[in-house]
């Protein structure tokens, strides 16, 4: 049942006749992009309003990159949802099935092993120096993680060590970690300040660099988790 | 500090998600003692948040000190409150019978560990919905819509069955869909009016071609996510695959949520436009789906798709009036009759499918002509889902029927005999299907089915009981309701 749905699926893919509903729908398409199309050209000429603004309240952000200052300081509240949403999908995908077994196969190869093992320690700093580099030039958490991600899928691929450990407390409070420290600073600074994530301008720098470390930690580790795929359950390798 | 109302609007998103969290680094096992010292914390936040509003009038909360335009920020009027309160009494409720129906049936490894994964799902959900309800920020609020859809779509796949991971497939799909069209129509009330915070959009909105892109982006998006007809095809599915507690929280709370960010777009920020035929449009879409979403359950052999299919139905009322929430005498009416229905909604459509799951769970199948003879054996159920059933019909005394008595008296106050009479017919094809689903239920049982049936745990059933009750008793909110509404009105009050 299921492939003969995959087949026909495969099928309609291949087929590209242009029957009429299909012109239907094209007409349909190209009238909406341009109705949006002539929409946006109405646009004020002082687009990005706001811009001024975030510039002028820089010197009390804490940091001098714009980005910075918007993603975690104005909007950190934003952010710190952002966070949970990679979170949640972690919670998601062990909700649904276990890893897929392919991850349980050592590599023949020696070339990835010596190539990870030169490669990684690398990896590791430069993704420390986009963090450390984001509060006053582009870069951040988010760059820094998306490489420590990388790292982790490398270590997987190569060692097949991750995904046999099964749930263990250390990996759980590293993929928690972002969310914990973004969490306890924004509900501490609310007992302490009186508003949610509101930073005191002298230490703002210092609570976002901690935030932002926690913050690439799980990034990566998420991103990396989520490339493995699935509820890592607890085998011997083969 | 902590007596201030605008204090505790964040502790109600705070709250579920820390609970989430620990949930999630503490062993499973703990899980239910975590939820439920969350759950209290929640709910001490919103009762106090709800009493403060009444006593002082609405409130807002700067995140991070800033304030709009650069901030964010967050307010609580009655509306909010109202929506904070049903998540904070339905959620509870759904927990409780998820406790109970993880015991019964959540046996073997594979499935266990399937389930307990409920517990933070849940939490995030209910902390998202929270968020989503607290915002006056128009892409914050595309956040919590993106954290309310994962959070669902995860809670649907717990399922765990071919069938419900193609369902959740789908809804993710048409899910993250609409959150674009969402997005994109952000960008368009960006670009044109230069801030994000809907009270400063809703003094700076004017009919510009910008702004109907952006109604229409963001219509069309969050229709995706409430399932209104004809973009409901995800919903029968999703819906009726799910385990029973999920099914609850999809139906009553989930597509409510992207429902209120339309309906707050409309009153406060689409306004400039309601002359056009748009209101007009949803009018027509939502009585479609009355008629289209009742025949449809009435012709359904499964218990849990014809409940489904009654929720297509019943989002249709919700869109059936938005014209007249801009005709000044009829909106605050019109406003309450969409308000109650919501809240009797969630009440009975909750129950009806808590107390589904438990006869399904004792009689091993979800087929309408297995559930003959069920009164004797499941009294507490079948009741539950008959007294639910009363209120989807929308008879006296019920919430559905103080709903529809508003949204009539608006119709019929404005001359609109068409959409009064949808919504007689929509009750009686609702009076039809549960009535299928009932009159079984009485009929003499098979002794042999007699023999091999196990009574479900008092949780479950007591749980639905409890809020079909509810549902029954909110025909007495009509007027607090009404003066809820009043607090920091939104709408046509609220803009003059």
């Amino acid at each position: 049942m299921q492939d003969r749905d995959f087949n026909r699926a495969l099928q309609a893919d291949d087929d590209t006749r242009l029957t009429q509903s299909r012109l239907l729908v094209l007409a349909l398409a190209t009238a909406l992009v341009a109705g949006l199309a002539a929409a946006a050209i109405t646009f004020p000429d002082d687009f990005g309003r706001l811009a001024p603004l975030a510039l002028d309240s820089l010197p009390r952000s804490g940091v001098l990159n714009p980005v910075t200052a918007v993603l975690l300081n104005y909007r950190g509240y934003d952010t710190l949802l952002e966070v949970v949403v990679l979170l949640l999908a972690i919670v998601g995908v062990w909700a649904i099935a276990p890893t897929p077994r392919i991850w349980f196969k050592t590599p023949d190869t020696p070339v990835l092993a010596t190539f990870v093992r030169l490669l990684l320690p690398l990896m590791m700093v430069v993704a420390g120096y986009m963090l450390w580099l984001g509060a006053d030039e582009p870069g951040g958490a988010f760059q820094g993680g998306a490489v420590l991600g990388g790292v982790g899928v490398l270590w997987a691929a190569a060692v097949v060590w991750l995904p046999r450990a099964g749930r263990p407390f250390w990996l759980r409070l590293l993929l928690g970690a972002g969310v914990a420290a973004f969490v306890i600073a924004a509900v501490g600074l609310l007992f302490l300040r009186g508003n949610l994530l509101q930073y005191p301008p002298e230490q703002a720098k210092t609570v976002i660099l901690v935030i932002e470390s926690a913050a690439m930690f799980s990034i990566g580790a998420t991103l990396a988790m989520l490339f493995i795929g699935g509820y890592p359950r607890r085998e011997e390798a083969k | 500090m902590i007596f201030e109302t605008a204090f505790w609007l964040p502790i109600g998103i705070m709250a579920p998600l820390l609970a989430a969290l620990c949930t999630f680094l503490a062993p499973q096992r703990m899980s239910p003692l975590v939820t439920m010292i969350g759950a209290g914390i929640t709910f001490v936040a919103v009762g106090f948040l709800s009493a403060s509003l009444v006593r002082n009038g609405p409130a807002r909360h700067t995140v991070g000190g800033w304030g709009a335009p650069l901030g964010i920020d967050l307010a609580v009027d009655g509306l909010a409150a109202l929506m904070l309160m049903l998540t904070a009494v339905v959620g509870a409720a759904v927990a409780l019978y998820a406790y109970g129906y993880f015991n019964f049936s959540g046996h073997g490894e594979e499935t266990k560990r399937r389930y307990a994964s409920f517990w933070p799902l849940w939490l995030f959900l209910w902390s998202a919905l929270n968020a989503l309800f607290l915002s006056r920020d128009v892409f914050n609020l595309y956040v919590t819509l993106e954290l309310v859809s994962f959070a669902a779509v995860a809670l649907t796949a717990l399922a765990g069955k071919p069938d419900v991971l193609r369902a959740a497939m789908r809804y993710l799909l048409v899910s993250l869909v609409g959150s674009l069209f969402y997005l994109m129509g952000v960008a368009y009330l960006y670009g044109e009016f230069g801030v994000l915070d809907i009270d400063q959009l809703k003094k700076t909105v004017t009919a510009t071609p910008s702004l109907a892109a952006a109604a229409a982006l963001m219509t069309v998006g969050l229709m995706m996510k409430t399932a209104l007809f004809p973009l409901h095809f995800w919903l029968p599915p999703a819906h009726a695959n799910a385990i029973a507690p999920v099914s609850a929280l999809l139906s009553a709370l989930v597509v409510k949520g992207s429902f209120y960010i339309l309906l707050r777009a409309w009153l406060e920020i689409f306004y400039p436009l309601s002359h056009t035929g748009a209101p007009y449009l949803l009018t027509g879409l939502g009585g479609a789906a009355i008629l289209w979403g009742s025949l449809q359950a009435i012709r359904q052999v499964r218990l849990k798709l014809l409940i489904a299919y009654s929720t297509v139905a019943q989002i249709g009322y919700l869109f059936l009036l938005t014209p007249l929430l801009f005709v000044k005498e009829q909106s605050p009416i019109a406003l309450s009759g969409i308000v109650c229905f919501i809240l009797a909604h969630a009440g009975a459509k909750a129950a009806a499918f808590l107390s589904a799951g438990a006869i399904q769970l004792v009689t091993g199948d979800d087929r309408i002509s297995s559930l003959r003879g069920l009164m004797q054996m499941q009294p507490l159920a079948v009741v539950a889902f008959g007294a639910a059933g009363v209120s989807l019909a929308a008879l006296p005394p019920s919430g559905g029927f103080i709903a529809k008595w508003f949204m009539l008296h608006a119709a019929l106050a404005h001359g609109d005999r068409l959409v009064a009479a949808i919504i007689v017919v929509g009750g009686l094809l609702a009076a039809i299907y549960v009535m299928r689903v009932v009159a079984p239920l009485f009929r003499q049982p098979d002794d042999a089915v007699l023999h091999r049936l196990t009574l479900a745990p008092k949780t479950m059933t007591l749980t639905a009981l409890g809020l079909a009750v509810l549902a029954l008793l909110l025909s007495f909110a009509g007027i607090p309701v009404m003066e809820m509404l009043s607090i920091g009105a939104v709408g046509i009050l609220g803009i003059e």
